[in-house]
């Protein structure tokens, strides 16, 4: 399966790559990274959720 | 660069100072020319073609030509002065004759004809001779034409004139010795590459290749350089500034010129020439050049403001970040060190860079402020990165931290050992959290809750985030470890670990984060199957004193059908009808009239799709242009204010099409309209509805016989009828259910419905993750309103 790596959006493979789904160790921990300083953010409205809403994965 | 600063202009015989011994170069080809494979092959064009650059160094030589013959020969040709000719005084022999026989016989080991020079390592032409089946010399000269020809370095004759000429120039075909070589095939991308290469650093000299053997041939003529070097680097990359930066500068006999540019990737490209040679292990210049270019953008940082406090700086690293960069230094005598002889060791040249790039980088950044802040916001971007992955790995590192710590004092665990048998629930916020708690299974089930963080951005504006410590406290809940060495699938605690989030905005912001950090962290989880979405009801029914709940909208919808045809009698093909039978037309004709709302949100007329499907409108009728005509005078007399435009006909499909608009309403009536599977869907739909009659529909019940004009209004009377003696409540938060509820209809495993994550999902699920993020304002613009359209929200 052809991916995106999430971090620098370079083309990756998803088989036989450690790092799935990134391209590099450097891109998955710069990604766990982000986590750990909680600068992964949903952007929501309080009062705007009609329209924000999202379907179900 | 000038060019032309090289050089006398007589070339002569006393130029050439003999050291002899070729004998040695046949015994022992690699210390000179690297190997005998691939690599060895290629040197010899190099020795050749690097004697013709020179020429072109001293001001000489505008043109080389590179010919790759059938048997395996090369031919070099330049238009410069050409070797020399005359009798070496201390030989007795033509000047080109010792060039070509005489180790370290060039003009450049007395650097006075040529003050720099290139050539592999000063080897010579003679080592090319000496490693040569044959070699054919032919030079242009003084207005004559002189040949000669060698075989294995010894010359059958002295070298003679055969002819006259009004031009200048060398040109040698050698072909390479199979007793010598290993591998005698010349490679297109290798000569191509260095030929490239070469035009990139001697700008304005055209340099052209040919393969005999496939007739494919090229010219490198570059009037750029190297600022044409790094934007043929940069070619499939996203540059941040449109052109490169280019300066160079001359001190002390070392010339020196760099070009760079950024790109919006992250890795880093530099190549450093010395004397037109590709010095892959670096060495004094790109010592040089790395060192001032961290001075100079930190010193525009601090100057302009661009760091937050004076004490960050950003690191080397950092601003390499995206760049692209081509140095270029010419001098005298160059020292190559290192394994493969391609490092520049001249330690002079390192201070002399630095002043270079400094000035010159430093009066570019002053001139251009605005690619001066792009370039540092890049390099910003990238120590945060830094700082982002150094967390991560001290996260990773104090294993010790996660573990010896126990489990998190918020999870609920459960008594069960075995991981094969064990649940963990993760519950979005701390009543359902409580209610989880209390109608849990203990023990095979765990439940923690996360609650997500909120941030405050503007007046209306909430951000959604993972805490960190709720992520710290769910890797240890799990396990496993984090990273990819840490990480092991094998030590997780549970092999069911299920999402419960609300069925609102929030609970899908944290199930979408939750899902795009199991994605990108911890795949194998979603790989070995063990993630999973709990589908908790969407409401609960409630008549006389029986409960009931719906786990969603579909099935709400058919419960009220069910309900209604009890109590109605529809007109089906001509009878009146009761019961069971009608269920499956409410159920289309729902589908029908949704479909036509969805029509009608794109701006296609539901009057005039209704009109179409009851005169059959196909493709056969698209290509029948008598029909057609016929059709559109129809549909003009349907309603006064319907315009068409001109009727197109499509070559490619043989059928006539046209544009239809009523009011905000615009149908482009083609062919390929009406194969869509939409329009076919609705025109299936649309047979079988036919069977309810003709409008206005009656129905009939106990009371009452009650008319609907459209098919909307049926559907709206029938869930009336439906719903009559039903509470019904929709649940917006898991919180609403009490823990017997909750346990009944969402975790008890032997009636709940689960939903397994399948890396497709997640796939999804990140892509959704990307857009909600918001960097990338349109697609996330674009993203809520297709989606919105399509969440189905029905009345009930």
């Amino acid at each position: 399966m052809k991916i995106i790596c999430p971090v620098c959006k370079t083309k990756t493979t998803w088989e036989e790559n450690p790092w799935r789904p990134f391209c590099s160790e450097k891109c998955k921990m710069i990604d766990l990274g982000k986590w750990i300083l909680e600068e992964y953010r949903i952007e929501s409205k309080s009062n705007d959720d009609e329209e924000d809403e999202i379907p179900k994965p | 660069m000038d060019q032309n600063i090289n050089g006398k202009e007589t070339y002569s015989a006393e130029d050439i100072k003999v050291l002899k011994g070729l004998d040695a170069v046949k015994k022992r080809p690699a210390m000179y020319i690297g190997s005998t494979g691939l690599e060895g092959l290629h040197h010899l064009v190099y020795e050749v073609v690097d004697n013709s650059v020179d020429e072109s160094l001293a001001g000489y030589c505008k043109n080389i030509e590179v010919i790759i013959h059938l048997d395996g020969s090369c031919t070099v040709i330049d238009d410069g002065r050409g070797i020399p000719t005359d009798i070496h005084p201390e030989e007795g022999r033509s000047a080109a004759e010792v060039v070509l026989t005489e180790l370290h016989s060039g003009g450049k080991f007395e650097s006075k004809a040529y003050r720099i020079s290139g050539g592999l390592h000063g080897v010579g032409i003679s080592v090319v001779n000496a490693l040569a089946e044959w070699l054919d010399v032919e030079i242009k000269q003084n207005g004559k034409v002189f040949q000669q020809h060698y075989e294995r370095g010894v010359p059958s004759a002295p070298l003679t004139v055969v002819g006259r000429t009004k031009g200048t120039g060398t040109k040698i075909t050698f072909k390479p010795d199979p007793e010598i070589f290993e591998i005698l095939e010349f490679s297109w991308d290798i000569l191509s590459q260095r030929l490239r290469e070469l035009a990139f650093l001697n700008r304005g000299l055209k340099i052209s290749l040919s393969d005999e053997r496939t007739g494919r041939s090229q010219v490198f003529h570059y009037s750029g350089g190297i600022v044409s070097f790094v934007e043929h680097l940069n070619k499939n990359k996203s540059p941040i500034h449109p052109k490169p930066i280019y300066f160079s500068g001359e001190k002390e006999d070392i010339i020196a010129e760099v070009a760079l540019q950024y790109n919006d990737g992250y890795s880093e490209t530099i190549y450093t020439f010395a004397n037109n040679i590709n010095t892959k292990e670096g060495g004094t210049h790109l010592i040089g050049f790395k060192s001032a270019l961290t001075r100079t953008v930190n010193s525009y940082a601090s100057s302009s403001g661009l760091l937050k406090d004076s004490k960050e700086s950003l690191t080397g690293d950092d601003i390499r970040e995206g760049l692209t960069a081509v140095i270029n230094v010419k001098l005298m005598n160059p020292q190559f060190e290192g394994q493969t002889k391609m490092k520049l060791g001249n330690s002079e040249v390192k201070g002399i860079i630095e002043s270079i790039v400094n000035e010159g980088l430093g009066t570019y950044f002053e001139e251009n402020p605005s690619v001066a802040r792009k370039i540092i916001e890049k390099a910003l971007q990238a120590a945060r990165a830094r700082e982002a992955a150094r967390k991560a790995k001290e996260l990773t590192r104090r294993k010790g931290a996660l573990e010896d710590t126990g489990l998190p004092g918020k999870l609920a665990d459960c008594s069960e050992k075995d991981p094969a048998l064990s649940e963990l629930f993760i519950v979005e916020g701390d009543s359902a959290g409580g209610s989880a708690k209390q109608g849990r299974d203990r023990r095979i089930q765990a439940i923690l809750p996360l609650r997500g963080k909120i941030l405050n951005v503007e007046k209306a504006r909430f951000d959604k985030m993972l805490s960190s410590e709720e992520i710290k406290i769910l890797i240890t809940a799990l396990g496993t470890g984090i990273g990819t060495e840490d990480f092991d699938i094998s030590k997780i605690r549970y092999h069911k670990i299920i999402l419960m989030t609300d069925a609102d905005v929030d609970g899908a912001h944290i199930r979408t984060l939750l899902l795009t950090f199991f994605y990108r962290q911890m795949p194998a989880v979603i790989e070995k199957g063990y993630l999973y979405i709990a589908q908790p009801p969407l409401f609960k029914v409630k008549k006389g004193k029986t409960e009931k709940y719906i786990q969603n909208e579909a099935e709400m919808l058919n419960m009220l059908f069910e309900l209604a045809s009890e109590d109605i009698e529809l007109n089906l093909k001509g009878q009146s009808v009761k019961g069971k039978a009608l269920i499956p037309y409410l159920k289309k004709l729902y589908k029908f009239e949704h479909l036509l709302e969805w029509f009608e949100r794109r701006r296609k007329d539901p009057e005039l799709l209704l009109f179409m499907l009851s005169l059959q409108i196909n493709k056969d009728l698209l290509r029948d242009e008598n029909r057609f005509k016929e059709f559109l005078s129809k549909v003009k007399m349907l309603h006064p204010s319907i315009t068409t435009g001109e009727v197109q006909f499509d070559e490619e499909h043989q059928t006539y099409g046209v544009e239809i608009r009523r009011n905000h309403y615009k149908m482009n009536l083609t062919a390929s309209f009406v194969t869509s599977p939409e329009f076919r869907e609705l025109e299936v739909l649309y047979n079988i509805i036919k069977d309810l009659g003709q409008k206005p529909y009656k129905i009939y019940t106990k009371e009452e016989i009650k008319e609907a004009k459209t098919g909307k209004e049926l559907i709206d009377m029938v869930l009336a009828i439906a719903k009559k003696g039903l509470n019904i409540q929709r649940y917006k938060g898991l919180g609403e259910m009490n823990p017997q509820q909750l346990w009944e209809t969402t975790m008890d495993p032997e009636k709940r419905t689960l939903l397994q994550v399948t890396i497709q999902d997640s796939v999804e699920a990140d892509g959704i993750f990307t857009v909600l993020m918001g960097d990338q304002v349109e697609p996330r613009k674009e993203f809520i309103t297709t989606h919105a359209l399509e969440a189905r929200n029905i009345d009930i």
